[in-house]
């Protein structure tokens, strides 16, 4: 073996223990790099064409179809929609899952048999679960009119996913009974993890329930508890199989969400291009809500 | 014998051997669905990919016309299930990827402009001559040959089936109150009131669907009654906002009235069961709805769901008020351009369709395809099917001589979306004029999107058809 030889090798596995970590980390980073942001460096570059499925036309169309963002009314009607839904059944499904975890803290007989019970919806398909409600909200065949009939006196025929004054409470119930016991088992589980010795420390300084909750389980659970609700209102701003399943964005564009009017004109009108700038503005807002959420609650500290 | 008669002679003999020959060669002459069999034996060990829509549909390929060409080809049927509305953009879907998915697609003709501009069918009049089809091809129902079979002269499809909105009413009632089947949308709301005054809550005098991607079927039909015009012509602007379009969906508002409570969210399920109940008095439907409320076949596994019939040898068939009965849907069979078993999936849509399998197909009681041969409305099999068999078909018959086509222009499916969402906003109390002009809005956006110039052109290829608007 020559001088030379030897110095190549011995480079070379210097080059190895310097750069360790990144040769570990680089298949990760590749398959990442392959199957999230190719995807979306394409529908960037979709979304600056006129591409649509009945014509095969891939010319540039500059900023066209994000131009033509700002004049659609039912885009904007859309993320009325999407933020009513996500204002209204945020804060039921966090106080509700909050309070039952708070239930579930104590001894309860038969404490996990209730437990797993109450996080069936949450392992159902949401197109399922959006088809389930459909059929209990059946105004002839549905248990929801014939049980309201039975306090009523009388027959009920309330159209809940026909009449436009129903179809957002029908969608709200449906939503927060799927969602609910994911919050709900997330808090429990953060919960849990509240040093007992401070709250009944509190308890014989005489603190009230209240002060407890606010001075110390908060402060605790706030972490977790912002976690859940990220994830939440990231679900809740891209529904669509529940209201789908119920209401396909009916009646009329009433309870069209933006992933719904999204899908309308990608899959039902064909605007591929324009499908794809409204998926982008879409990413941009959702990227810049999450990014500056995380810094307001400071969440990596 | 004189050189002259045995020339005769010899001239009769051969005339007589000719004309044996012949006339055993058409007493032995393959029909087309052997044809299809023998020639479709030697891609044996293959299997046809066919997109079909889910449900009982599905149960022709999958429990009888599958199994049956396995068995005679030993060529394999794969059934992809698709929603009606799931089908025409996962076919383009495919088509634009060129997966080559689907070997055989059920095309709704409305669509089939569409998927032919788009490159998704393949030609079939070379296969058609090569596999001796044609003359089997003039069987098939003049409105459906001449407007789901060709775009331009070119053939695309086998029309294979013959679906029309007819009008089924309870004769009992009719004959009790003195009533006759209405000819008139207005007759037709009298009628219905009369019997829902005299009779509800136990019946009312109608229930139809209602339902957002059935209603527009309804509404095409009686907006053209009314005489609406879907574009003008010439400028291609939207017409549907028009007076007898507005007056055609007010009107179906006020017969909702007639009808049970909550008929606004009805799909095709709730007026079947209603009206085999005995719970509605008239319905329009397809035409399952007369064999399932005779009761032909609801005593099968697949039927088990159809509510059962109270209503057999009680029920009439009638065109609907108007005279003119939507053509709605339909199914034609088509061989997708990507396939690449081309032949075979050739082969298998022309067995299928065929008089002597389609006649079998229309029979099932469970399935979904309704007559569309002439041989089919005048087979005695099927005449004899329950005892008011030969009336159905008769109507049906009728129904396809006067039937109204869907609308069927470039990008058809976003015009009908953006109709259907108009639609159920009006069942869900908005008014039928301002729901009108939004839909006419977005069909001007799509219009524009599309080009008016080709718009124009496409729908004046349509409508110069004469099953487009009435006469």
């Amino acid at each position: 073996m020559t001088a030379t030889t030897m110095r190549v090798g011995q480079r070379a596995n210097l080059f190895a223990d310097r750069n360790f970590k990144w040769l570990v980390i680089a298949p990760s980073i590749i398959v990442l790099l392959v199957v999230g942001i190719y995807p979306l460096v394409y529908t960037g570059i979709v979304s600056f064409q006129q591409i649509t499925m009945m014509e095969e036309d891939t010319s540039w169309a500059g900023f066209m179809n994000y131009a033509a963002l700002f004049s659609d009314g039912r885009l904007w009607e859309s993320f009325g929609h999407t933020f009513l839904i996500l204002a209204i059944a945020l804060p039921i499904e966090l106080v509700l899952g909050l309070l039952m975890a708070q239930l579930f803290l104590e001894k309860l007989p038969g404490k996990q048999v209730f437990i797993a019970l109450l996080i069936i919806p949450t392992v159902i398909s949401p197109i399922v679960a959006g088809s389930t409600w459909r059929l209990m909200f059946d105004n002839q065949y549905g248990p929801v009119n014939q049980i309201i009939g039975w306090f009523a006196g009388e027959p009920t025929a309330i159209l809940w996913i026909t009449r436009p004054e129903w179809v957002y409470p029908a969608i709200l119930i449906c939503e927060v009974w799927q969602w609910t016991p994911f919050m709900f088992l997330i808090l429990l589980a953060a919960l849990s993890n509240v040093d007992r010795s401070l709250i009944e420390a509190a308890e014989i300084d005489g603190a009230s329930f209240w002060k407890i909750f606010f001075r110390i389980t908060l402060p605790v659970i706030r972490p977790v508890m912002v976690i859940a609700i990220l994830i939440r209102a990231l679900d809740l701003f891209r529904i669509f199989d529940i209201i789908w399943a119920m209401t396909k964005g009916g009646p009329g564009s009433i309870t069209e969400t933006i992933s719904i009017y999204t899908y309308i004109r990608a899959f039902k009108e064909f605007e591929t291009s324009y499908a794809g700038a409204i998926a982008f503005l879409v990413i941009i807002l959702l990227s810049v809500i999450v990014i500056f959420a995380l810094k307001r609650v400071e969440i990596a500290r | 014998m004189t050189m002259w008669k045995r020339l005769q002679t010899a001239v009769g003999a051969v005339a007589l051997v000719g004309l044996m020959a012949g006339g055993s060669a058409a007493a032995f002459a393959e029909s087309a669905a052997d044809i299809a069999v023998r020639e479709a034996k030697q891609y044996a060990g293959t299997t046809l990919t066919v997109i079909w829509e889910a449900g009982l549909q599905s149960l022709d390929p999958l429990n009888f016309s599958g199994p049956k060409w396995e068995e005679l080809t030993g060529i394999k049927l794969k059934v992809v299930e698709s929603q009606v509305n799931e089908m025409f953009p996962k076919m383009m879907q495919e088509h634009r990827a060129k997966t080559g998915a689907y070997d055989i697609l059920n095309v709704v003709p409305a669509w089939m402009g569409d998927l032919v501009r788009a490159g998704a069918l393949e030609p079939l009049d070379g296969y058609v001559d090569k596999y001796g089809y044609r003359e089997e091809l003039a069987d098939i129902g003049d409105v459906y040959r001449e407007n789901q079979m060709r775009i331009g002269d070119t053939i695309y499809g086998f029309p294979d089936d013959g679906d029309v909105l007819i009008l089924y009413y309870r004769k009992d009632v009719f004959e009790e109150m003195g009533l006759s089947v209405p000819t008139t949308w207005d007759e037709f709301y009298d009628t219905s009131k009369a019997i829902s005054d005299k009779h509800a809550p136990e019946m009312y005098g109608a229930g139809f669907m209602r339902v957002r991607g059935l209603l527009h079927y309804f509404y095409q039909e009686r907006a053209r009654v009314e005489g609406c015009k879907f574009f003008d012509a010439e400028s291609m602007a939207a017409t549907i906002n028009g007076p007898g379009c507005v007056k055609a969906l007010a009107g179906i508002v006020k017969d909702n009235t007639t009808m049970p409570p909550g008929v606004e969210a009805w799909g095709a399920i709730e007026s079947l069961a209603a009206f085999n109940a005995g719970t509605i008095a008239m319905t329009q439907w397809w035409p399952p709805v007369g064999r399932w409320s005779a009761g032909y076949g609801t005593d099968t596994e697949a039927l088990s769901w159809v509510p059962p019939s109270v209503v057999g040898g009680k029920v009439g068939y009638a065109l609907p008020p108007g005279g003119h009965p939507q053509l709605a849907a339909g199914f034609s069979m088509s061989v997708s351009a990507d396939s690449k078993n081309k032949e075979a999936a050739y082969l298998f849509i022309q067995w299928i369709n065929s008089k002597e399998i389609s006649l079998q197909r229309v029979q099932l009681p469970y399935a979904l395809r309704d007559p569309f041969r002439k041989s089919h409305f005048e087979s005695e099999s099927y005449q004899s099917l329950w005892p008011d068999a030969k009336e159905y078909l008769a109507t049906l018959q009728a129904g396809a001589v006067t039937g109204l086509l869907d609308l069927s222009v470039i990008n058809t499916f976003a015009y009908e979306d953006a109709l259907g969402r108009g639609l159920q906003a009006v069942m869900g109390g908005a008014d039928p004029q301002e729901s009108l002009d939004e839909v006419a809005a977005d069909w001007d956006k799509v219009t524009e999107k599309v080009g008016i110039d080709k718009q124009r052109a496409a729908y004046k290829q349509w409508a110069s058809k004469p099953n487009a608007y009435p006469n």
